[in-house]
């Protein structure tokens, strides 16, 4: 029960109306004069806002966002090498693990190099995407990212909703001791790694995990120190 | 800190601008003046024709308006909102709102008119007009501002001094009725027609206590001229204290602004406009037909508070420093600043009276009749046996204005007196017994 009502008949005063009304007059006065003479706090937090003076609640959402949590699935995005090229390497590890099927992944291979792949094409149909996080786990290069902190504007046609490899390479470079790269220099000209970098827009890190973008951490070395320590099988 | 000093800033430069707003409508009504002796006719003739322009097609006109958006920011401001602030000029000024007038004014206008097959068609085009002609002709008689001596002539800031300025008041009031009643009909909705028989059930009874509550500062005053009366609340009674007709007369302004809210057709006594039940006399309007029957009961506010105004809160006495201000300013100054504290005065009342329609319920419809023939009725002619009587004993008003303290204090105190609600310690079944047992009894 969320509040009980004092369902008793009207005294002769509340039944006259005006005194009654005259207090509640006060109470809206007051309130007016809190709200249109002092500012409200903008604090996007609305529960920590200071509410002793304006007691307005209003996020005003564009402008303002209500900060998400720790760990929240935002908007995908590729992550970049050093260089500006994507870290992914057209493994089909995403493209499989996805339930709604919304990866598109053609793979092309390096010039030059008997071994490795890259995404000639990397498509994701954001409005098929179930936000599952599924291809993130699946990653084995850490490649593809959630932690964008941002949902998929709103567009007007539906092609505005699929993003290719252009829209989804962004961010922050993000590069691991045991990257071949580190080894062998990167086979793109310095003219090329600069206009990747420029072309790289920045994005927001207020819903990231922290523990997912700390540089360096490995889960290969992870697994290995806890091999060290006699965790785990083999 | 910065909006409190920003909002005494915007209020002072508000005043300041209607200071001078009513400088130039002075000279401009003297010129008025000047252009109809040039052509042979009394100075008045001239004058009024201008004030025609200034007062009612500039002043009420935009007040009213303006009052369309204060109504949504105000309402914001006393619901813990923000209100409209999404049109922003140059990218950047919200404004306070008011590009949402333009943009409401476009709206209404280019909006397609719709009609209804059955419609009664000359009376359905023409309740709009009718609903919104009489109260705006109803401002013509309000004293804005004093006579005072401007460019060599003699000028007053009001378009029409008719000896019978009240009875014009009541009138009119009572023709206005016609438009929300013949809208309703003429439009052959029986929803429509619903909401105009409420209309006109519910403003021919509160015109009755409307009318009878006046009659009080009628005896008062010795007129029914609006001008003898603004003139009248300038004297003094009580030592420096005024005789405004708030203070002689606090239950007849009781009585009087709450029938006259109920004139206005708005919430809480806003049955003929039940949108949740029936959605009103204006249901098959459209386009800006519709705007003007809106338009009409902004309008309404603000006449209303004009009509307050000039009765009860002194007209245009600026009250505070008069003797001072008329001794020391340029007589024309001396009107404008006067003109200004009225409409400083208008503003406060329109603000009253949407603190009082944001914050009430709607009434139930027994309940607005119950509250005009039980308390509203029986109050103001008590309110006139009791003014009789005072100046009969004295016509100085000084047993009056005692009258009315004592009515003003007593108000207080009831207002105060609120009743601790009883302690719920024998549990609900009791509580619940002892109170149908208290209902019974009282039946």
């Amino acid at each position: 029960m969320p509040y009980q009502i004092d369902n008793r008949p009207a005294d002769a005063r509340e039944s006259l109306y005006f005194p009654e009304i005259f207090r509640a007059i006060g109470l809206v006065v007051t309130t007016f004069w809190r709200n249109a003479f002092f500012s409200r706090d903008p604090n996007t937090d609305i529960l920590e806002r200071d509410r002793t003076r304006n007691r307005v609640t209003t996020l005003q959402y564009p402008e303002e966002k209500q900060p998400y949590p720790a760990g929240y699935r935002g908007l995908h995005r590729l992550v970049p090498r050093p260089d500006g090229s994507p870290r992914c390497v057209a493994c089909y590890m995403c493209a499989t693990a996805c339930p709604a099927q919304c990866i598109f992944i053609e793979a092309a291979e390096v010039e030059g190099d008997p071994i490795e792949k890259y995404p000639k094409q990397f498509v994701i149909d954001e409005l098929r995407c179930v936000v599952c996080g599924f291809c993130v786990e699946a990653c084995p290069k850490d490649a593809i990212r959630m932690d964008t902190g941002e949902h998929p504007p709103p567009t007007y046609e539906r092609e505005g909703q699929i993003y290719d490899i252009r829209r989804l390479l962004r961010g922050a470079p993000v590069s691991y001791e045991k990257d071949p790269w580190l080894v062998r220099p990167s086979k793109l000209t310095d003219a090329a790694q600069k206009a990747n970098r420029a072309a790289a827009r920045p994005y927001g890190t207020a819903g990231s995990d922290e523990y997912s973008q700390t540089p360096g951490f490995s889960v290969r070395e992870l697994t290995a120190e806890a091999r060290a320590r006699g965790e785990g099988g083999k | 800190m910065k909006r409190f000093v920003g909002m005494w800033l915007v209020i002072g430069a508000v005043l300041v601008g209607l200071v001078g707003l009513f400088y130039a409508f002075y000279a401009l009504a003297a010129l008025g003046a000047k252009g109809a002796v040039a052509l042979g006719f009394p100075g008045f003739y001239g004058s009024a024709i201008v004030n025609a322009v200034t007062l009612m097609a500039v002043t009420l006109m935009t007040v009213a308006a303006l009052l369309t958006v204060a109504e949504r920011k105000w309402s914001a401001a006393m619901q813990d909102r923000i209100g409209a602030n999404r049109i922003l000029v140059g990218g950047k000024f919200a404004l306070g709102g008011v590009p949402y007038l333009l943009a409401d004014a476009l709206k209404m206008l280019t909006k397609e008119a719709i009609y209804p097959v059955a419609r009664s068609r000359f009376l359905f085009e023409a309740a709009p007009v009718l609903a919104f002609a009489p109260t705006f002709a109803l401002f013509a008689v309000v004293p804005v501002g004093p006579e005072v001596r401007a460019l060599g002539q003699t000028v007053g800031m009001w378009v029409a001094n008719p000896d019978a300025g009240l009875l014009w008041v009541f009138a009119l009031a009572g023709i206005s009725v016609y438009g929300t009643t013949l809208a309703g009909w003429a439009s052959n909705s029986r929803v429509g027609m619903l909401g105009a028989v409420r209309a006109s059930a519910q403003m021919i009874s509160y015109e009755v206590s409307l009318g009878m509550s006046l009659v009080g500062v009628m005896i008062a005053y010795r007129t029914v001229s609006l001008q003898q009366m603004a003139i009248a609340q300038g004297a003094d009674v009580l030592g420096p204290i005024p005789a405004l007709g708030l203070l002689l007369q606090p239950l007849g302004f009781l009585v009087f602004f709450t029938s006259s809210f109920a004139e206005t057709k708005r919430a809480p006594f806003d049955l003929p406009e039940g949108e949740s039940e029936i959605v009103g006399y204006f249901l098959e309007y459209s386009g800006m037909k519709f705007g003007l029957l809106f338009l009409a009961e902004f309008v309404e506010v603000v006449i209303l508070a004009a009509v307050t105004t000039a009765v009860f809160l002194g007209g245009w006495h600026p009250i505070f420093f008069e003797g001072w201000l008329k001794a020391n300013l340029d007589p024309m100054l001396f009107g404008a600043v006067c003109a200004a504290a009225f409409l400083g005065k208008l503003i406060l009342l329109t603000w009253i009276q949407l603190v009082i329609r944001w914050l009430l319920p709607r009434f139930r419809y027994d309940q607005i009749q119950g509250l005009c023939w039980k308390l509203l009725l029986p109050g103001a002619i008590l309110n006139v046996f009791v003014t009789g009587a005072a100046v009969l004993v004295d016509p100085s008003l000084q047993v009056l204005a005692w009258i009315g303290v004592a009515e003003i204090i007593a108000i207080f105190g009831i207002t105060l007196a609120v009743s601790k609600p009883k302690a719920a310690h024998g549990g609900h079944d009791h509580g619940d017994a002892h109170g149908h047992a208290a209902h019974a009894a009282g039946h």
